[in-house]
Order: C-alpha cells, then structure tokens, then sequence
C-alpha cells in the first residue's frame, strides 16, 4: 500500500507516492530521477548514497522514503550555488584531484559540507574523522582531506 | 586553466571529466533507466561444487510480475573466453553462460527478469534446483592431491590450468655452487579484491532490427562486445556497447561476468530493456579476486651481496574459473627474471583451479605476490650478510640494457635513481643507525621495498593503441579513443598530448570515447598502457593533422609546409616575424569555400616499457596489541614522463591505500569445509579509512623517459600496489625484528610471533 510523502528536495517540493519499505536512496533515484547519489552497498556501510536530511548528513539507503516527510533533503545536485556556481567544495575537489572514478564523490561532498557548516576550520584529523564513514578506493584520501582543507581555506578567505 | 603550447604535457590541467563527477550529472551505467525497463535477479549457488540434477522454474514463472527465467536449459551452451582479448596465452575458454555445474558457492545458476527488483528477488525463491554434491576443494594443495575431483574437463592436466611456465637463464645449480651465502623461504599471499565502490551493473535492449545495445560498467567495451557477439552468435555490427563513466575497476573488470550475458538474453526474451545490477556482497561472491599465491624462492649470493643464483616456484590459486590465471601466472613468475640482476635463474609457475571464488586480473597482475617475496628475501640476505638493504639492493638493481621479463633490454637506470632519491629524502643511512625509539609498548622502524612493472601486456599480447583526431573549422580538435576512463583521468591526459602535439590550448581538444559504434577499437584499460600506448597513437594521430593544417597553411601564406610551426594556437613562418595565421583563421570556411576535412589516425603497436619505484615506509607495532601502524610513506616512481602531475600523484596515492589494505587487513575469506563466503561486505573485509591512511609524499621522476612513449611517458597505474607490501613488512622486521613472510599480516599473528621469539630467546 503506498503512502504519500511530501518533502523537499534541493529547494523543490515533491508529493511522492512511496511503498512503505523503499528507501530514501532508491526513491530518490529512481522515483525522483536524482542519481547523483551512488548505491555502493545498500547497506549503510560505505558512504557513496550521503545526503543531507534536514541539514544532516545521513546514509540514505538506510533511511526510508515514507519517513522524510516533511523534511529538506540535499543531494549533491543541490549543491551548486548557481548555474555557473560550483559550492567550495566541489571547486576543490576538482583542482585538487579528489575524484578519479566519482563513484564515491557525491557521498563525500555531501559529508564535507556538513563537516564544514559545523566546522568551518576543520584541523586534518578533524577533516579525516568526519569522513571515515565514507569509503573511497581510488584515491587514498590524500586529495580529498587536501581538497576539503582548501575549500575551508576558500570559505574562510570570502573566495567562495 | 587554459595552459598552451608546450606546458601542457606536464601541468594539471582540470580533468574534464570531472566536473560531473563533483555535480552528480556524470552518467554511470546504473543510472541508466528506459521506458519499460525491466529488473534482472540472479539465483546463485548454494554449494561449492555440484552437478545440478534438476533445476524447476514453473513456480517462479507464474509470480506476478515475473516476465522471463533463464536456466541452464534455455541458454545457449557455448564455452567462451570471460575474459578479454580472447585466444591470447593470457585466458582461458572454460566458461558457460550457464552450466549444468556449478565450481564454487555463489555461482549463478538461474536469472530472472521482472517488473521490479523485489519481485525478480522474491522469484528467486521459487525456483527450486536439486544439487547433486560433488567433493570439493578449496586449497592448491587438495586440488592437486591424487584423486582430486577434476573440475574443468578443458583443463591441461588435473586441475592445473595451462602448462606451467618454465623459464631458465643460466646455469642456477653452478650460480649455487658459487654462493657464499643461499637462503630459501616459503611465502604466501591472500585473497583481496578489487572491491571498485560502483557494483558491476549493466542494462541491455534489443531494437527492432535485432541490435543490442548495452550499457555496461567495464574496463574493456570492444572485448564485451566482442564476445557477446561471439557468444550470441551476432555480427559485430548487431552489438554495441556503451561506457561513459565507470566507478573503478582496478584490472578486475576486464573480465565479463555472468549477469552481463544473462542481461541480454533476458531482455531478448522478454523484448523489454533489462537492468541487472549486483549488490555489494555479490560483487565479491560474483567478482574477481587476486590470486592467492604460494610462492617457494631461494638465491644465492656472494659476500659481497652479488646475487648469483635464484630459484622459484610459484603456485597461483585460480579458483572456479580461469579468468586471468595463465597471463598472472606468466607475468607474476617472470618478474622474478628481473627488478634485481641474477645471471642464473630457473623459475616454474603453475595455475590451479580449486573450488574457491574466481580470481581474475587485479592492478599488480601477479607481481604483488612474487616481489612481495623477492623483496623480503632481499632485506633478509641484508641482514645475513651484514649490508645495509639500500645498498645491497642498488648493488644489483636492474639497468639499462639488462634483459627485462619481458626479453628485451631495459632503458635507463629508473630504479637505483628511485632507491637513491628515497634513500636521500627520509636520511635512510642516519635512520639505520639510530637507535630504535621504543614508548611504552609502541616500537618503531623504517623499511623499503622496490618494483618495476610494464606498461602494455607485451609479449603475452601484442596490443595495438588507435586514436582518430578530427579538426574543426573553428580551429579546435577531437580526439577519439576507444581508450575507458576508469577514473584515472586517461581521457585528460590523451588531451593533453593532443593539445601539446597540435599546438593547441588544452581546451581546444574534446575527447569522445565509450561507443564501439564510433570510436576506434581498444583492447581495453588495463596493463599501465593507455598514456604509454594510446597516448601515443594519439600523439601520431595529431602528428598527421598538423601535417595536414600546415600544408593547409602554407598554401594560404604560400610558403613551405616544412618551414612552418604551431604553438599556442598559432602557425608561424619559422624565424620570420610577422609571417602567421591563427589556426582558427587557417581552418575557417572562406567566402563560399566550405570547411576543410582534417583527419588523422593512429595505430600504434608497442613492445613493452618499465616504470620503476622505491617505496620507504615508516610503521609502529604495539606489542601489547598486535596492531601495525603505517605512519607515513614516501613512494619515489620513475615515470619517464609526468603528463598530469596530480592524476600521476593520485594512482600513486590509491595504489598505496590498496597496498596497505593488502598487507595488513583484506582478506577475502571463504569456509574452508564448504567453500561458502564469509565476509562479503564492507564491514567485514577491512579496507583502509581516511583515519587509516598516513601521508604520503609522492616523489615523481623522469630520469628514464622511454622513445616509444609519448614524450616519453610509461606507465603508473600499476605499479604503486606492488612495493608498497614488502616495505611495511621489512619495517615491521626493522620495529621488532620478525619477519613475516605472508600478508596480511594480522595483530594476532604479530602477537603470537611476539611470543615465540620471546620463548626461543628465553
């Protein structure tokens, strides 16, 4: 039996017709035409479906549709300031190499957003703690953090 | 950044591929949805090896919902190559799309198409298979034991795969002889996966002409669409794949896997598109993993550290499938030719199929195992004939001129110059003698580890680079490549070699790939070759459109072709100021004259070239715990030519983090009574966090460029997996004197090693 959830996503209001045990990462992909956000494992293990709830990251293969009603949702096509405005981070990740496949990147710059609205001057180990639920296979992670602590840089210095 | 004119080949310029990637609009096979589409399940073995006695579908069929099941019995049974660049020495032909056996637990058996993935899941149930059980065997030793049930018919003998590779170069019983010191050691290597963060995933849809088109996450699009044409009995035409964006491969997926061909006969049959996608645990069940390997080395060496006999065998665990098992066998075993000098060597390299999971080509290619051993050995002949290991390892590094595995001679002296560097840059002589920092129950110590790897799969195959660049009336080009961009940032680089041929700005060349309908065939992304080869013929192939644009040229300023240049978008008259035209305004549709048609194409057939590096790796082990620490690495890679600086530096810095996981935590693991999977996720199968990882401090040289690279570029994808290993193990040795001669190398195996050098020592 499908329930209707209103929400919002990326500054738009949706009126969704969900069953009840498809999760938020599905809907969003396959109801919402969002696939920005990866599935890597279904399971709330590798980070690559990230999304801000309400301004929270979260895991959203392991959050379900029918409970994001009412809420704002961010994906990682919402992250753009503008047409022509990438968000800092997204700058970032691209001059300093933090995405070779992008599978897992989407999940990341959502993470790294949060991290950085909580704490904008993250220190490494800052940085290297709030994405540890993120796993990337490519890069080492060098290139992220390195990417991460620039665009806190950029936000601090008005660049962005 | 718009760099022109020469500083593009070595600038990181913006990688244009990844601006999709930071906006979520790139396009990965999985985000491909059709009008219709339909959902394919796989049903997958509960046994690791079992005749399938019957096999009834009648009760999934007749869920709603549920539009198709294939079996073994409405499949065409052809035997096929799954991996690619079929009927070279590298693979084997052993594979059905489904067969009436099943070789290991979790082999597909039956697939569904339905209107949605919880239908075709709960279908799965309802297909019942009665299995009749077969002895199976999940080690090398028991599928070589007499009376070891025989698993592939189509093996050479038993269950070993191919004939085992042999090679000889003098005389080792006479280099033994002459030895002062001989040391031999058994090694083994486990079982880590690829583990890409996109799941394999395809979607398949026939036309009303009888044409599939497929959309597919793979390295390899002309070897899928090859043998799917083969296999479905299709001309080349009728098959056409497409891959824009993948999420990671790692070598593993050159290989084609079940579902792919499942994917297309299902939406044949059911005249809907299909998408099948795997889950996490069934990228590992269904996926490939490295071989693991058991590996016996002894060599001999003279008091002075010359090494003067070496002697190996090696056997590699090939599981179910042969996959990439003879080409990791011939490669892995051959290194030990190489990377250091021995004029008397006998090496002998099996395969064996057992009933474990598929192993399958894995960046590192059978060399991670065998230079894990060759270089442990390395740091234990230092320490027993009282020389420190950088100099007994520069003392015997490979050189210019000195035979490569490959059969032909080496260019440069690319890893005494990474053994050097590194050795300067972390102080090593200064680090040997200080004494050991000991904290509480935290020790520390420094190790090092070396590797060469080829960039091209030559002499196993003679691969074959293309490119085709196009100029534009607008004075801008296009390069097409049939080259994958497996998130390397290849298709960047190609364009840079392009722009810095044509004499472009970087942003005057596009690139287009991932259609075999239009691009010129690829072998496939794999062996460290795409800058080294593709990028090559994509340099021939700009070569012959400037040719082009300057005989254009020099009609228009009537002077000689020959006595023009190109740089920065302009073509001058060679040492005559004033003489130019822009190649805009050379290229440019005149009054009434329509644009010109600028092509050039390039094939290129390379030999082979070497990468070399040296990593140096600080680590500390708490004894209390077990528990090893990598505190910081210092890779130094001899690449003959940087053409991205931070795309180079980023393979390095991945191949490191894959490395470590090696070595210390991944391991796949199976039941060793049922052969079942037993950690097939992410929490279970431990790969280094962003709280794991140390820096890094790449060090990037170009002291050996190879003339038949591009500017004299070789390789890099490869390579940083493989010294990685045998560093953190000899600085394991270095922090508390055992040596470890396997990996990964677990905090229970640290403390039980503890123990037992306490108690001999007490």
């Amino acid at each position: 039996m499908k329930r209707i959830v209103e929400v919002t996503i990326n500054g738009e209001r949706h009126e969704l017709a969900l069953e009840p045990y498809r999760s938020l990462l599905d809907v969003l992909r396959n109801d919402v035409g969002l696939t920005g956000t990866k599935k890597g494992c279904d399971v709330g293990d590798c980070g690559a479906c990230t999304v801000l709830l309400d301004g929270k990251p979260v895991n959203s293969c392991l959050v379900l549709g029918v409970e994001v009603g009412g809420s704002e949702i961010l994906t990682i096509e919402g992250l753009q300031r503008g047409p022509e405005r990438l968000h800092p981070l997204q700058d970032a990740f691209m001059r300093h190499g933090a995405a070779q496949c992008g599978f897992c990147t989407p999940g990341f710059l959502m993470m790294a957003s949060a991290l950085l609205d909580e704490n904008p001057a993250p220190t490494e180990e800052e940085i290297r703690f709030g994405i540890a639920g993120n796993i990337c296979r490519c890069t080492g992670y060098t290139k992220i953090v390195a990417a991460i602590q620039a665009a806190a840089r950029d936000k601090a210095e008005g660049k962005a | 950044m718009s760099r022109v004119g020469s500083s593009i080949v070595g600038t990181s310029v913006k990688r244009t591929d990844v601006i999709g990637k930071v906006t979520g609009t790139a396009r990965y096979a999985g985000d491909v949805k059709l009008a219709g589409m339909l959902h394919g399940k796989m049903k997958r073995s509960t046994i690791a090896h079992a005749n399938i006695r019957r096999i009834d579908a009648s009760r999934a069929l007749a869920l709603p919902g549920v539009k198709a099941v294939l079996t073994h019995e409405n499949v065409p049974r052809v035997l096929h190559y799954g991996a690619p660049h079929p009927r070279s020495i590298s693979v084997t032909c052993d594979q059905y799309i489904l067969d009436r056996k099943v070789r290991y637990w979790g082999e597909g058996v039956a697939a569904v198409a339905a209107t949605s993935e919880e239908i075709a899941e709960e279908a799965l149930d309802l297909i019942e298979v009665e299995y009749e059980p077969l002895p199976a065997v999940f080690t090398v030793e028991a599928a070589q034991a007499p009376g070891a049930p025989q698993i592939h018919e189509t093996a050479y003998a038993g269950n070993v795969l191919f004939k085992p590779v042999v090679v000889t170069r003098g005389d080792v019983a006479q280099g033994f002889a002459e030895a002062d010191l001989v040391i031999e050691g058994e090694y083994e290597t486990g079982r880590p996966t690829p583990a890409y963060m996109e799941p394999n995933v395809c979607v398949c849809q026939w036309d009303n002409t009888g044409k599939l088109t497929v959309w597919v996450s793979t390295q390899a699009a002309f070897m899928v669409r090859g043998i799917l044409a083969e296999v479905l009995g299709l001309p080349l035409t009728r098959v056409r794949v497409l891959v824009d964006h993948m999420g990671g491969g790692f070598g593993a997926k050159q290989d084609l896997f079940q579902h792919e061909f499942l994917c297309a006969l299902l939406a044949k049959e059911t005249r809907h598109p299909v998408r099948m996608e795997y889950t996490r645990g069934e990228t590992f069940v269904g996926g490939r993993s490295r071989h693991p390997c058991k590996i016996w080395l002894k060599q001999g060496f003279k008091r002075d550290g010359t090494i003067v006999a070496r002697e190996a065998r090696t056997v590699f665990d090939s599981g179910a499938y042969g996959s990439h098992g003879p080409g990791v066998t011939i490669v892995g075993t051959t290194a030990l030719t190489s990377l250091y000098r021995c004029e008397n060597v006998r090496l002998e390299g099996r395969c064996v199929y057992t009933n474990a999971p598929i192993a399958g080509a894995f960046r590192g290619y059978g060399v991670v195992q065998t230079y894990y051993a060759l270089d442990i050995q390395m740091d234990e002949a230092a320490e027993r004939l009282g020389m420190d290991p950088v100099e007994l390892k520069l003392k015997n590094a490979v050189r210019e001129g000195d035979m490569a595995p490959s059969d032909h001679p080496l260019v440069g002296h690319g890893l005494e110059d990474c053994i050097r560097r590194g050795a300067a840059e972390v102080g090593w002589a200064a680090l040997r003698q200080r004494p050991r920092e000991q904290a509480g129950t935290l020790r520390r110590g420094w190790g090092m580890g070396c590797e060469m790897h080829g960039s091209s799969a030559y002499p196993g195959i003679k691969e074959q680079g293309n490119a085709i660049v196009k100029m534009n009336e607008d004075g801008t080009a296009v390069l097409l490549t049939g080259a994958a961009g497996l998130g390397t940032g290849a298709h960047t680089a190609l364009a840079q070699i392009v722009a810095e041929e044509l004499g472009l700005a970087f942003d005057a060349v596009s690139v287009v790939h991932g259609d075999t309908d239009i691009v010129p065939w690829d072998i496939g992304a794999f062996a460290s070759h795409t800058t080294f080869m593709v990028g090559r013929a994509a340099q021939m192939a700009a070569a012959e459109v400037k040719r082009q644009l300057l005989q254009r040229a020099g009609e228009q300023l009537e002077v000689a072709a020959e006595d023009l240049e190109v740089r920065d978008g302009v073509i001058a008259v060679r040492g005559v100021a004033g003489r130019r035209i822009t190649v805009r305004e050379c290229m440019g549709p005149k009054l009434g004259i329509p644009a010109a048609n600028l092509v050039g194409n390039g094939t290129y057939t390379p030999t082979k070239s070497y990468s070399f590096a040296a990593h140096f790796v600080e680590v500390q082990v708490d004894i209390a715990t077990g528990q090893i620490d990598v505190l910081q690495v210092i890779p130094v890679h001899e690449v003959g030519k940087v053409v991205h600086p931070i795309a180079a530096a980023g393979q390095i810095e991945g191949g490191i983090q894959q490395g470590i996981g090696h070595t210390l935590t991944e391991d796949y693991v199976i039941d060793p009574a049922t052969g079942r999977s037993l950690n097939a996720g992410f929490v279970d199968y431990k790969m280094p966090l962003s709280l794991d990882m140390p820096p890094i401090r790449t060090i990037l040289l170009e002291t050996a460029p190879d003339p038949g690279g591009p500017y004299g570029a070789k390789g890099i994808g490869e390579d940083p997996i493989i010294a990685i290993g045998p560093a953190i193990a000899n600085a394991v040795h270095d922090a508390i004197g055992v040596r470890f001669r396997h990996f990964p190398i677990t905090p229970e195996q640290v403390l039980a090693a503890l123990k037992e050098k306490a108690g001999a020592a007490a």
